[in-house]
């Protein structure tokens, strides 16, 4: 009898084990922040967005974003207007979306406390179009949670975004985008 | 001699409304809510359901719209000074972003709560992995009416 009821608990054990190990594959967040800035001639254009999801799957480095266009928050409304009607477009293209892989994931120690440089490769989906895209970032593992940033460039022409001739001296074709995002296990 | 003047006097006027225009038009900030009505008001729960059955047409008819979004806290992340409305036992969730520049903070709300926010609804982010539910996005959001 005894005999049962030990194998019953370890058999408990193991299966709420292999539980907790499924569930600390995948990292997420519902509140990124992105900021992008572009310096133009005359002024800095600048907007923020605080409800980014991002998904990473520790096990295979999968990592992928969402952001809803209009959820960028510009200074000036004039601004935020041009960026929504004239340049992406939000009404036709509402949502950009990431999707790529950590290149060196087995370099990064989920399990471990740590700071991790990260190179990550995926295809940036934005204004209908899509482009192969590459960036450092770093990974701190803290906690059981982890602290995600990341910096890139990338060029409105490249998502056939047009720049108005009367603006364009006052803005780059340059963006510099910029990530940061702290994911919490994924309980499934 | 005197028509001329009159003329140019015109011209400089219109130059100065149109400068002052510009300026104005230049500088004006993005607007707070408290004081603008809500185009509509709905249930969270109702409102993500509506987005569920039909994103598109349901995108048509509040997007760029001010949204009352009436429901139960389901978290407060206050370092994104965001506010969750909607079932606890769904993943799915109407996302509230509160307005920074209107003191608006998420200060002592409660899980649980039964409250009303109104904001400017971003759109529908459409869960494609199905681990982490659909939510609506709203921004510059406060709470009350």
């Amino acid at each position: 009898m005894s005999f049962l009821i030990k194998k019953g608990i370890i058999s408990c054990c193991l299966i709420l084990m292999a539980a907790s190990l499924m569930a600390q594959d995948k990292f997420f967040t519902k509140s990124g922040n992105i900021q992008f800035s572009s310096k133009g001639a005359i002024e800095t254009i600048e907007a923020t967005h605080r409800s980014v999801t991002c998904v990473l799957d520790s096990k295979t480095g999968d990592i992928q974003f969402a952001v809803l266009m209009k959820g960028f928050e510009f200074k000036k409304a004039l601004m935020q207007e041009h960026f929504n009607e004239n340049y992406v477009e939000s009404d036709k293209y509402p949502k950009a979306e990431f999707r790529g892989q950590i290149v060196n994931n087995s370099e990064v120690n989920y399990t471990k406390d740590g700071t991790y440089t990260v190179h990550i490769k995926g295809k940036l989906t934005l204004h209908g179009q899509t482009k192969d895209v590459e960036a450092d970032g770093k990974i701190t593992v803290k906690d059981g949670k982890l602290q995600a940033a990341s910096k890139l460039k990338i060029l409105m022409s490249d998502y056939d975004i047009d720049i108005p001739g009367t603006v364009a001296q006052n803005m780059s074709d340059t963006i510099n985008i910029s990530v940061s995002c702290t994911l919490e296990p994924l309980k499934q | 001699m005197n028509k001329k003047r009159t003329i140019i006097g015109g011209i400089v006027v219109v130059i100065a409304l149109a400068a002052g225009y510009g300026w104005y038009q230049y500088n004006r900030t993005v607007q707070g809510l408290a004081n603008v009505s809500a185009d509509f008001t709905v249930n969270a729960t109702d409102l993500i359901k509506e987005f569920v059955s039909s994103e598109d047409a349901t995108n048509k008819k509040y997007l760029n719209k001010i949204l009352s979004v009436k429901g139960i806290v389901k978290n407060v992340e206050a370092a994104q000074n965001t506010v969750v409305l909607g079932d606890t036992s769904d993943m799915s969730g109407v996302r509230c972003v509160l307005d920074s520049t209107a003191n608006t903070t998420v200060g002592s709300l409660q899980k649980g709560a039964l409250i009303t926010i109104k904001g400017a609804i971003t759109g529908f982010n459409k869960d494609e992995t199905g681990l982490l539910g659909s939510d609506v996005q709203l921004n510059r959001c406060v709470i009350g009416n």
